[in-house]
């Protein structure tokens, strides 16, 4: 039996990111350069590109933290800011170690719950979803990496939202904590949910997501399916390589 | 109201907070043990010199600690979010900002008009007990006459709380905002007893520690503060103190990226 978040009745599990003519400069850095493309529900998303690339930028801009230069992020429809208690709309892990070392799990994560309504029971429920139930209680500041990750992962959940966004979530993680992500994303996609997912491992990629979306230098390079990508090139490796060529900004002469 | 639960817990889930708590009421056993000195060196001194012996208002020197504590609690609760990066999550999950921000400053100054009043009067009584009638009998005036100054020396504390807040949501640096905090008790009242009037007295009649005594129209005599200001005019700039920083720091929370 799953109990959901205490809420409306009539949320929306299905949920859409759009982007239009998005463009965010830094000083003279265009971080991210008239990006346009829907991010759909059903299936993982896989959001590629070199270092650098614009990637964190993007989710950044969608969700409200730095404002776009011009265009615009839509999440179902609607600005990220406007939104009331976003976290049931929309889950998003960023940096896995943001959080303060000083604090239980339980605590940093009832913290975070109880600015949008959300109960002490599924706190208890997230921490066991992701296999922290045992550390709950534990300073945050004694996680490792992979510990921290799937904490990260529990507070993007609580609000038992229709959009998820990770930013390369599966850094630092074990093989088994791998396989768990990548079971975890392809199961709350199957749900109806939208899952935006950026990392650079390819071959784990390949075998997360049903769409990619590839971003070079703030612009859009590409946009297919995985199947598409695979049946015109070797590996899904071997198509960001020859897609990315001319867009590696920080790679080592070759 | 959410908002507030939130950071009500964020801030008692810290081992910094209770550290902070303790450092800001260890200042009435300060004050206990300065009324005890004083006691002392009263006592042994020659009976011909004891009338003229002075004694300053001690819960007015020890509220130094917890003002200062108080700001750096307010500090702390910006800065801490930023440091770690968690400032990032918190926006998120609530995108209008300023709630985050008004939800520290409530908690803030929770707890800091708690530890005012409990270390000013605290002390108060402490020293009442402890120095009686000594030194002309500065601590025999009756209560209800030092009232007014106990209570709004009382209220400088949470107003150090929320310019601690203020400062830190605007400089977003622990070091930045505590240096400006520190300086405005310690540095800039040196540099102000040490310039020219009429500039001394005016800027003396500035400073926060200036400000109570000009609130109850009791007046700063015999220190390096001015007695310019009429009670209003020195109650809207106690306020001004919490409230510039505060307002200018949500307004650019909500404009600046994070
Ligand atoms: N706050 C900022 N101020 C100035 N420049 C920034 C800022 N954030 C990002 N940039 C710049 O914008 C560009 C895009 O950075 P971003 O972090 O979005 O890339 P990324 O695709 O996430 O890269 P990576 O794969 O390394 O995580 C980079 O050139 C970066 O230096
Ligand atoms: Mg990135």
């Amino acid at each position: 039996m799953v109990r959901r978040a205490r809420g409306p009745p009539s949320r929306i599990l299905y949920g859409v990111i759009e982007l239009q003519h998005l463009t965010k400069r830094y000083g003279g850095t265009l971080a991210v350069d008239d990006l346009s493309f829907k991010v759909e529900p059903g299936h993982v998303t896989g959001f590629l590109g070199p270092n650098g690339a614009g990637k964190s930028t993007t989710m950044r801009l969608i969700l409200g933290l730095d404002a776009p230069t011009s265009g615009r992020a839509l999440v179902n429809g609607r600005a990220y800011t406007s939104l009331r208690r976003p976290m049931r709309e929309v889950g998003a892990l960023l940096d896995a170690s943001a959080v303060h070392g000083g604090r239980s799990a339980y605590n940093h994560l009832l913290s975070l719950a109880l600015t949008n309504d959300i109960g002490a029971a599924r706190v208890a429920e997230v921490l066991a979803q992701v296999g922290l139930a045992g550390v709950a209680r534990k300073r945050v500041g004694g996680f490792s990496l992979g510990m921290k990750q799937r904490l990260g992962i529990a507070s993007a959940l609580l609000g038992d939202p229709g959009v998820l966004m990770f930013d390369e979530p599966v850094n630092g993680l074990d093989p088994d904590g791998v396989r768990w992500i990548r079971d975890l994303m392809r199961s709350l996609a199957a749900e109806g949910r939208t899952v935006l997912l950026s990392s650079h491992l390819m071959s784990e990629m390949a075998l997360t997501a049903e769409r990619i979306l590839i971003v070079g230098r703030g612009r859009l390079i590409a946009e297919a399916t995985v199947a598409e990508l695979t049946s015109r090139y070797p590996s899904l490796e071997d198509a960001y390589m020859a897609l990315t060529a001319g867009s590696v900004q920080y790679g080592a002469a070759r | 109201m959410s908002v507030l639960t939130s950071e009500w817990l964020k801030i008692r889930s810290i081992r910094s907070t209770s550290l902070i708590i303790g450092l800001s009421l260890s200042a009435v056993l300060l004050g206990f043990g300065l009324a005890v000195m004083a006691a002392g060196m009263y006592d042994s001194a020659p009976v011909d010199r004891r009338p003229s012996a002075r004694i300053s208002d001690l819960e007015e020197v020890v509220v130094i600690v917890p003002q200062l504590c108080m700001g750096i609690l307010g500090t702390l609760a910006m800065t801490s979010e930023y440091v770690t990066g968690l400032i990032r999550t918190s926006l998120t999950i609530v995108p209008r900002r300023w709630p985050l921000l008004g939800a520290k400053a409530a908690v803030v100054v929770a707890a800091a008009l708690v530890i005012g009043p409990t270390v000013v009067f605290g002390t108060y009584f402490l020293s009442r007990w402890v120095l009686g009638d000594r030194f002309s009998g500065a601590y025999t005036v009756a209560f209800l006459d030092r009232l007014p100054v106990l209570a709004t020396v009382s209220l400088t504390v949470p107003v150090f709380a929320l310019l601690g807040l203020g400062l830190g949501a605007l400089l977003r640096s622990t070091p930045a905002a505590i240096s400006i905090t520190v300086g405005l008790v310690y540095v800039i009242p040196i540099i102000i007893g040490n310039i020219p009037e009429p500039w001394s007295e005016r800027l003396g009649s500035l400073m926060i520690a200036a400000l109570p005594r000009q609130i109850t129209g009791d007046g700063n005599a015999n220190s390096v503060y001015g007695s310019l200001l009429p009670p209003v005019a020195a109650a809207a700039v106690l306020v001004a103190y919490a409230a510039l920083p505060l307002l200018v720091a949500a307004w650019l929370l909500r404009r600046r990226d994070v």
